[in-house]
Parts: structure tokens; C-alpha cells; sequence
């Protein structure tokens, strides 16, 4: 995009973030009372809102059932005044199923699913502002979720996009970056193990600027598990606090 | 219908050989199948050959009014259909998850990546762009679809010239190929997706997985590149876990398999030119090899049809003379006719019913305009004396025969309407103008 | 080398009293998947036909005393629409009249048929390429059908086999199945005006052609049996 300065001589982005800075990460847990978890998360201005209900039996669509594990059943959705101009349509298009399909193999990877045969976890995403780095809030915040249900994971799985711009690595794109047209790398990863769980790319990117890239992403995604971590502990002595209280 | 399952022992025999560093098809790990691409004889179709997995494709290019907020660029749209001709799990109609997130990666491998030039499709800003749409047809399912199905795209895209255009002022142009040469569509790189398979949680990896192969994997990785190493699309995913220098290998083995792809397929692109250049006749049926016992193959053959013309006309003289159409059709007013004889009612019905019941039918079909006439002209026929003043009035030259038959039994029947709520029901909603029309006729009617 | 001759009464645009067939080259068994496929080529038009079958069928689509029959028509370009679900219906009842469908109650046959290339006489290519698919997939059937399309020109003049450019020109375009034994006519579909007299005339034609088109058939199926496998 012509005229458009991603990066100031001095190396701060527009919304005045260093390279490798993650925007602001809030975060709470236990949102609502009727499902089983939930939390809520805004990074930067991307806020999203997750649910999760399971594990219970498989409701419509016995054919689904799974002998030896719980099926993993998400859906995405934006809400119509996600985003700068009003969505008709909040899910059911094409982008929307291929999230919801990504979430999913993102949660079948890393849920113990073999500990609930024959029963499913659901698990429903809602973008309530989007600024970039879409999957990513969805991941975090549905991890935050799952912990939340106290369903068993394998590790947290944390997200984060690193695109390439001007030359050098940015960590956690925004959506002024994003449409920028550069390149961009969305991981999913479990944070201890640097095991990648999904990743995708869009846009081109030469093979050669690929590692550094992975690496910052990699590097991000320890960052927001470091967040992450820190409001579960948080919340959990919270609530024991609590409850030793009463 | 159910894609046949896989058995255990098959499942553990293929593992087996995989971790042996064997392949059931005895290939190496970072082998392809057999490549073929051959084209259509229309521009922008070809099929691709990869191994027994076999797709089509198929470029159109159409003239449409640009998306609002990008005036003055053309647009690409990609279908890839997972025909049911492929396999016995895909189903007609809507498409399945798989097929979605195919779809989106040859999207973003093609589009998104601006492999075709959108703004040289544009003919006048905000106005009119070519809308290029690439249909991928999936003919034959043997594992990696995917691979095959973004050779066949980017190729097809290759091969496809569209019609050239020029504007005079207000006034746009589209040649037909006798007039003008068309032009191809301007693409600036070609990218073509590599797949790599994964076992034992990303223990075992290997390149272009057949159907076998891809039903006991764990997941896949898609790599999506070009000639100038760059990388245009990435997919992971699918209850596998990696770690990066897996996927850094990956990217490399890509590197190799897009270079030997990528000049396969100019090979084709230029023999296909030289040989339309030549004027030799090109097509898939070029192609295909006619000494198989399983092609028969005849040449063009003349049938003698003398005897057709005598037999034709033997036929109809036997069937006798077909009865001749009403002759005796009457044309009443422009935009109107009206056949049949209008004769004696010969079921045994009450005349007194059938009077309501015709009411009841024609006032519905008034609404319908010109179908009315031959309805209800029979029954004007049949009752001579009532039809008296209705005659008399169309002779006169009216200018509607359908209103005129209404205002016939208008008389008699507006009594008779009151005593059977029913038909009056029916009737006024359908047509809640008649009656002032009606009016205006009868009045017509009194004057004469 | 011209293309088509002339037949019947107006005998005086070409002194030939024949019509041509374009060549017809068809190819059985090429994919791999289904249970029966064949390319079925007729001059520049190619149609690709699979058969999967007899199998299992949806509850809904289920008939208690013979197999569903099911026709799947895929166009070349765009979503199918309503021109090819009547395409579909027209192909199913044609397959229905020769399959032995009494013989797999409970269980479907499904036929997909894709356009490979429309050059003309598009329809019976499509019954062709069906028939010689569910012969190659051994769904048992009553006999073979074959298809002839032929155009009535302007001038009164039959075309057998026309192509896109003669169909466009002409003033109605028929096409007929036959059946392979009795020669009885299967399927008939019509488009445009025509005489009583021109479509007994094309009948006629038609049947003569598709005895050539059955006999074709009978070669490639003799010629598949020759070795043993």
C-alpha cells in the first residue's frame, strides 16, 4: 500500500509497538456461569469471547461418535458489529467454516480426547472485535475456556500470527499490517515443547526468510503463554481464595 | 454411498512398510507419481495425470461489473468440486469440510499470492473487469488431490486466453478469435502446491502420499511455492504435532519438487503452442493411446438413410390422416382466439350447479387474462337465450371479449352469489378491480 | 473431407443419399475408483461417464424391490443448475429402461457423467458414454442403448451427428435411444419446430445409425473380452 509507513525510520510501528512486541493481552476467565468454561480475551483491539460446553454424549449425528476418543466440535462466528463494515453474514461462510475447521484440528491435537470415548467437547468462538490475528485470539481465548471446563490438554496451545515486512520480522500483525498485502504466518503451538500445531501462511514469503520468521512466532507464542499462565494462576487462587473464604 | 473401510492389518502392513522406508508402490519417499498434463482443445482446459489421480480443469472468463471497493481490478474465482465421479464418499451439492479447506488453499495459493495479474482484467474502472472463474474437477480420487488439483489450475490458467477487448470512448468491444488473436491472461509466477504426508507424530514424512498412504496418516503438511523459491501458501494441521525443523526441511524438499513440476509444465504449455502453431489437431483425444483392448475406435461412417424419406412417409400414410387442427377458429378481438364448438352438455349434471361452478372458474380466470375466452365461450353458446345481449354487444366491437362474458350472467348470478358465500369468496381477493369495471359495462350493456 | 450429407427429400442440396456419423472412439475401465467408467467420444465431443454400483443406497432413496437408479450430471463450467437436473432425469430414465434394476433391491446405482467437451450432440454422447459405463461396471442390463441426435436444418435437410455449429443453425434438434435388440425406441428428446413427416423421417435415420452405434458397441465389448485378464 503505497504511502503507508508500516515501520518509522526509528523502527516503531504505527501503533507504536517495537518489532517484536505483542500488543496488550487482557484476559478473564470464567465469563459466565452456565457454560461449562469460558474467557474472555482482547488483544489489542481484537476482543474475543469463548465457551465451552463437554464433555457430554453426542448430541445429533450419532454416526459421530468416536469409540476410542470425544469428538471435538467448534464453531466460529463474528459478530455483526465485529468488524468496519457491518457482517451480513456472522457464520456459515466460507472463511468462518475454515476457522471453525482449524479450530477444531487445533483442539483435537492437543485435548486428551482419548480420556472421554464416545462423548464431545464443544467448543464455541465468537470475535467481537476484529483488528487482526483472528485465529489467534480464538486459540488463546478457547484455551483459556478448555482450562476453565478443567478439561485435560496435553499443554496450553497458544497462537500468534509474525509477518514480514520491509525486510524485517513484525510479531503479532494488526489488521492495518495485515491488509498491508505482506506476508504472514499464523502458528498454533505448544509453548514447552515448541511442537507446532497448525500453521499457516498466506501471501509470499521467500524460503530463505522463513526460519526467522518461525522464529519470532515461535517466540511470540512463548510470550503469550507467559500471559496466559499468569491469569490462570491468577484466577485459580482467586477463586480458591474464595472458596477457603466461605 | 460409504467409502469402503480400511482393516486393521492393511492399516498396520502400510505402517509397517512406511517405517522399513517402503512405500506400497514401491517408490521412494520423496518420489511423485507419474506426471502427465494434457490440454483440451479449448484454451484453458486441461487435465492432469498425477499417478492414477486424475483432475480437470477448466477456465471461463466472463465480462462483470467490478466489486466496489477494488473498481479497477478483474477477479478469480477458484472452484475445486469434488465431483462424486472421484470417489464414492464425495456426495453432490454442498461441500464438505475437506473440500472447503482444499478450496481455500488453492485460493490463497493462486489469488492470494497474485500469481494472475487482476488489474490488466479490468476494461473500464468501475465499470466492467473480466471475472476469470477456474472450475476444478476432481475425476478420479488416489490421494493427493490437492497437488494435482493446483497443477491443474495454475496450468489450465496458463493455457486460457480470453477474447481481446477495446474501448471506443463509451463503446466497448469484445473480438471474436476470427477477428482478433485473444490474449492470455497475464501471470507473473506459478505456484504449485507440494504435499507432504506425516507418520508416528511426524516421525516418518513422505512426498505426494497416495490414497493409501493418506488414510493412515496422521496429518499433512501443504506447501504452496514458485519457481523463485517463494513460499505462497502453508497449511498444517490435523492431530499432528511438529516442530520447526521439520517444517524448515519440508519447505525444502518443496524447493526441488516445485522446480521438476514447474518445468513439466512449461513443457506441455510449449508443446501444446507448437503444435496449435502448426495447425495439428490437439485434445485429449491426442493423448490417449488407441491400441488398448479396452478403446475400440471407428472412423467417421455414412449411414444409408435413403429409406428414411419412404419409410417416414409410408409411416404417416399408414397412421392415416391425423385430424386436422380446428379450423374454425375465431379471432374476437387482437391478442385473443377462441376454438370449439360449445355443444350440448352431455354430463349428467344439474345445470344449477354447474352455473355456480362456472362462475366460481371463470372469475378466476379472468385474472389470467387471454385463457378466460375459451372457457367460458362454450357456455355462452350453450345458453342461446341469455347469451342474446352479450352477442349483440361484442358484434358492436368491444374491446374485451373476457369482460364482456362476465357482465353476461352478471344479471341472474348476482342474486345467486349472495346465496353461496363460497364462490364470492374466492373470487375477491384475486381480482378486487372487477367489480367497477363490471359496472361500467353493465351500464354499457343498459344503454343498448 | 465433408462432414455431413444430406437425407431424405431434399436430395438436391448434395447429390449423396447418406449421412455421416462423426468417428466414435470410446474407452473403457480408465479410472481407477469406480466400479465401471468410459470415455465416449464422438467427433469433438467427449463425455466421461463412471458408475458406482450396485451399493448402499440412503434410507430416503431406498426402494424395497429394485435398486435407485441415480444420475449425476456435471457441467464443465459453473454449478449445475436446472438445465442439467432435467439433463439428469432424462439420462436416468433412459439407464431405468435397460438396467435390471429388480435384480439389487435396496442398494443404488449411481451414474456421473461429466463434459469433457460439448461439440454438438451432446445428449446422446451422454447416453453412450452411460451405457458403455454401466457395461463396464457389469450392472446387469436388458440390452445396450444407443443414442443418435440429428438436426433438422432450415432447409428441411437431416444432419446425423450434427456439431455445435450445425445445431445452432438448424431449426430443431432431435435426439433418440434405442434399445440394442428390438431397435424400439428408448428416449426421445426434442427441441424446436417440426413436421409430423420430419420427425418420422429423422426417426427413421436415427435408428438406422444407432444399429451402427450397437454394433459398435458390440465390437468394443467383444474386442475387451479377447484376452483373458
Amino acid at each position: 500500500m503505497a504511502g503507508l509507513e508500516i515501520i518509522s525510520d526509528q523502527g516503531y510501528r504505527i501503533d507504536g509497538r517495537r518489532s517484536s512486541e505483542l500488543r496488550k493481552v487482557c484476559a478473564r476467565m470464567g465469563v459466565f456461569t452456565q457454560a461449562d468454561g469460558s474467557a474472555y480475551i482482547e488483544q489489542g483491539n481484537t476482543k474475543a469471547l469463548a465457551t465451552v460446553y463437554g464433555p457430554h454424549e453426542v448430541r445429533k449425528g450419532r454416526g459421530k461418535i468416536q469409540h476410542d476418543r470425544a469428538v471435538v466440535n467448534c464453531q466460529f462466528s463474528m459478530a455483526t458489529f465485529s468488524t468496519g463494515e457491518r457482517k451480513s453474514r456472522p457464520k456459515g461462510d466460507r472463511r468462518s467454516q475454515e476457522m471453525s475447521m482449524h479450530l477444531r484440528q487445533t483442539f483435537e491435537a492437543v485435548i486428551v480426547t482419548e480420556l472421554f470415548p464416545r462423548s464431545q467437547i464443544d467448543i464455541y468462538v465468537q470475535i467481537l472485535q476484529a483488528d487482526g490475528g483472528n485465529y489467534c485470539a480464538c486459540v488463546n481465548a478457547a484455551t483459556l475456556a478448555v482450562i476453565d471446563a478443567g478439561i485435560p490438554m496435553k499443554d496450553y496451545v497458544c497462537a500468534c500470527t509474525a509477518g514480514f515486512i520491509q525486510d524485517s520480522p513484525l510479531l503479532d500483525i494488526s489488521y492495518v499490517e495485515e491488509s498491508a498485502g505482506a506476508p504472514f504466518l499464523t502458528v498454533a503451538m505448544m509453548p514447552k515443547s515448541e511442537q507446532i500445531v497448525l500453521l499457516e501462511m498466506n501471501s509470499r514469503l521467500h524460503a530463505d526468510n522463513m526460519e526467522k520468521v518461525l522464529d519470532l512466532a515461535t517466540q511470540g507464542c512463548k510470550d503469550v503463554f507467559a500471559v496466559l499462565d499468569r491469569h490462570v494462576r491468577d484466577h485459580v487462587s482467586e477463586s480458591h481464595a474464595l472458596m477457603t473464604a466461605s | 454411498m460409504k467409502e469402503v473401510p480400511m482393516s486393521t492389518c492393511e492399516r498396520e502392513f502400510i505402517l509397517k512398510a512406511i517405517r522399513d522406508r517402503k512405500r506400497i508402490d514401491g517408490r521412494q519417499t520423496y518420489d511423485y507419481r507419474r506426471l502427465k498434463v494434457s490440454f483440451g482443445m479449448e484454451r484453458g482446459c486441461c487435465i492432469v495425470d498425477l499417478g492414477d489421480t486424475k483432475v480437470l480443469a477448466q477456465v471461463s472468463g466472463k465480462i462483470e461489473e467490478p466489486k466496489k471497493n477494488r473498481p479497477t481490478e478483474g477477479s478469480i474465482i477458484i472452484n475445486l468440486e469434488l465431483s462424486p465421479m472421484a470417489s464414492p464418499a464425495f456426495e453432490p451439492g454442498r461441500p464438505t469440510e475437506s473440500g472447503i479447506e482444499m478450496n481455500r488453499i488453492l485460493e490463497r495459493n493462486i489469488r492470494d499470492s497474485r500469481a494472475v495479474d487482476t488489474e490488466s482484467l479490468c476494461i473500464v474502472a468501475g465499470e466492467k473487469v473480466w471475472s476469470i472463474r477456474a472450475d476444478v474437477h476432481v475425476l478420479n480420487d488416489e490421494g493427493n488431490i490437492m497437488d494435482a488439483a493446483s497443477i491443474a489450475a495454475i496450468t489450465a490458467l496458463s493455457h486460457f486466453r480470453r477474447p481481446d477487448v477495446s474501448v471506443m470512448g463509451e463503446e466497448v468491444t469484445v473480438h471474436s478469435p476470427e477477428d482478433r488473436d485473444p490474449v492470455p491472461l497475464s501471470v507473473h509466477h506459478m505456484p504449485v502446491c507440494v504435499t507432504f504426508a506425516f507418520f508416528d507424530q511426524g516421525e516418518f514424512l513422505l512426498v505426494d502420499p497416495n490414497r493409501s498412504e493418506e488414510r493412515v496418516m496422521d496429518g499433512r503438511m501443504v506447501v504452496g511455492m514458485n519457481m523463485h523459491r517463494e513460499i505462497c501458501t502453508l497449511m498444517m494441521s490435523g492431530g499432528m504435532l511438529l516442530v520447526k525443523e521439520q517444517v524448515l526441511r519440508c519447505s525444502q524438499i518443496a524447493t526441488v519438487k516445485v522446480a521438476e513440476i514447474i518445468e513439466l509444465i512449461q513443457r506441455a504449455l510449449d508443446k501444446d503452442a507448437q503444435a496449435r502453431q502448426a495447425g495439428e489437431k490437439c485434445g485429449f483425444a491426442e493423448s490417449v493411446p488407441t491400441n488398448k483392448i479396452t478403446t475400440n475406435r471407428k472412423e467417421a461412417t455414412a449411414i444409408d438413410t435413403t429409406a428414411a424419406a419412404q419409410q417416414a412417409s409410408q409411416v404417416i400414410q399408414e397412421a392415416g390422416p391425423v385430424d386436422k387442427p380446428m379450423s374454425n377458429m375465431l379471432v374476437q378481438a387482437p391478442g385473443t382466439v377462441q376454438i370449439g364448438e360449445g355443444l350440448v352438455n352431455t354430463w349428467d349434471v344439474d345445470d344449477e350447479d354447474m352455473e355456480s361452478e362456472e362462475k366460481e372458474g371463470r372469475e378466476k380466470s379472468v385474472t389470467n387474462g387471454r385463457e378466460a375466452v375459451a372457457t367460458s365461450k362454450p357456455t355462452e353458446r350453450k345458453r342461446p337465450v341469455k347469451a342474446g345481449e352479450g352477442t349483440v354487444s361484442h358484434a358492436e366491437g368491444s374491446d374485451s371479449e373476457e369482460e364482456e362474458t362476465v357482465m353476461l350472467f352478471q344479471g341472474d348470478d348476482e342474486t345467486k352469489s349472495t346465496e353461496e358465500p363460497d364462490s364470492t369468496a374466492l373470487m375477491q381477493p384475486s381480482n378486487s378491480d372487477k367489480p367497477a369495471k363490471k359496472k361500467g359495462k353493465k351500464k354499457k350493456a343498459a344503454q343498448k | 473431407m465433408q462432414r455431413y450429407y444430406s437425407v431424405g427429400s431434399n436430395m438436391a442440396a448434395t447429390d449423396e443419399t447418406s449421412a455421416l456419423l462423426r468417428s466414435f472412439e470410446c474407452e473403457q475401465n480408465l479410472l481407477s475408483r469406480p466400479d465401471g467408467s468410459a470415455n465416449v467420444r464422438q467427433g469433438d465431443t467427449s463425455v466421461l461417464a463412471a458408475v458406482y454400483g450396485p451399493g448402499e443406497v440412503k434410507m430416503s432413496e431406498e426402494i424395497i424391490d429394485k435398486a435407485t437408479l441415480k444420475v449425476i450430471f456435471k457441467p464443465k463450467i459453473g454449478l449445475p443448475g436446472c438445465a442439467e437436473k432435467l439433463q439428469e432425469r432424462l439420462l436416468r430414465n433412459t439407464c431405468e429402461s435397460v438396467v435390471l434394476a429388480v435384480l439389487h433391491p435396496r442398494s443404488g446405482v449411481n451414474i456421473v457423467l461429466q463434459v469433457i467437451q460439448d461439440s454438438g450432440s451432446l445428449l446422446s454422447c451422454c447416453i453412450n458414454a452411460a451405457c458403455m459405463a454401466l457395461v463396464d461396471s457389469a450392472v446387469p442390463m436388458k440390452c445396450l442403448v444407443s443414442a443418435v441426435t440429428c438436426a433438422v436444418m432450415e432447409e428441411g435437410r437431416i444432419v446425423l451427428d450434427p456439431d455445435s455449429k450445425q445445431e445452432k443453425e438448424s431449426s430443431a434438434v432431435l435426439t433418440f435411444a434405442f434399445d440394442s435388440r428390438e431397435n424400439n425406441v428408448v428416449t426421445c428428446s426434442t427441441k424446436g419446430c417440426y413436421t409430423p413427416e420430419k420427425y418420422q423421417e429423422c426417426l427413421s435415420a436415427c435408428g438406422a445409425a444407432s444399429r451402427n452405434i450397437s454394433s459398435f458397441f458390440r465390437q468394443a465389448v467383444e474386442r475387451r473380452m479377447s484376452k483373458e485378464l
